[in-house]
């Protein structure tokens, strides 16, 4: 369980640095150990594959298509963040702790209990078996993100 | 088991307000995105700690997976997008993109 708070602490701390970093490559870096965090809080919740998932796709492969972008569009200091959002951002924090603290329980005493039903088969059977009609929408977003990005950029070529 | 996942959900829920945070404050839209991104950490830490409470991991994993390559397809649409709105405006900055003018 110590473990667990632990890597969980440091999933939050990654995650407010990457979004408070200025430069953006620090920010892209933070998210990808913050993946990192959360892979491994995956494995020690018994959950290889989502794990692996995590790791792989997530940290790395989205931190690569973040990198490129940012490569491609170099243009960071253009554009002027306040300071202000910074500076609030602790007192903003530590009130919506508070009230996740004090609300979270109620919350949670209102979702009616899960059932505890016991595991059967293995996991390509749930993911195969049971849950056959998610592949089918998985392949479907994955055509449709494929199809947006060869249109986006072929768009472009027309236009040069 | 409620307790841990209080504490579980509570962790989700501050994941959640970091990203809302930064969707509302930051004005370069790269940064818009990696608050969406750390709005989806949160999700997928609910899902599955939701299932490791209620001791269905498989189920959870699963919806994980499926969770986490709408996320990828998604990351890969927006991006080229930010590249063609960098091409067309040439900023980053969301509020340029105020007006609808071509």
């Amino acid at each position: 369980m110590i473990w667990h708070i632990l890597l969980l602490s440091g999933l939050v701390i990654f995650s407010i640095l990457a979004v408070l970093a200025k430069d953006l490559i620090k920010s892209a870096i933070s998210l990808a150990v913050s993946s990192l965090l959360l892979g491994i809080l995956f494995f020690q919740m018994q959950a290889p594959y989502a794990g692996v998932f995590e790791i792989s796709v997530v940290a790395g492969l989205i931190t690569v298509l973040f990198m490129l972008t940012i490569a491609l569009t170099k243009a960071e200091d253009d554009v002027r963040e306040s300071k202000l959002p910074r500076l609030v951002f602790p007192l903003f924090f530590a009130a919506f702790i508070l009230i996740d603290i004090f609300v979270m329980k109620g919350l949670l005493t209102k979702v009616p209990a899960l059932p505890d039903v016991a595991e059967q088969g293995s996991f390509s059977d749930v993911l195969w078996k049971q849950r056959t009609f998610d592949l089918v929408g998985q392949l479907a977003v994955i055509l449709a993100g494929v199809f947006a990005v060869l249109a986006l950029f072929r768009k472009r070529d027309k236009d040069e | 088991m409620n307790s841990d996942w209080y504490l579980y959900m509570a962790f989700a829920a501050v994941l959640l307000f970091v990203g809302v945070y930064c969707l509302l404050t930051m004005k370069n839209v790269i940064k818009l995105f990696i608050g969406i991104e750390v709005i989806s950490k949160g999700l997928s830490l609910a899902l599955l700690a939701t299932g490791f409470v209620a001791k269905n991991t498989l189920l959870a994993q699963s919806l994980v997976i499926t969770f986490i390559v709408v996320e990828v397809c998604l990351v890969a649409t927006a991006l080229a997008l930010i590249i063609n709105i960098y091409r067309h405006t040439k900023s980053l900055d969301v509020r340029k993109l105020a007006k609808l003018k071509g």
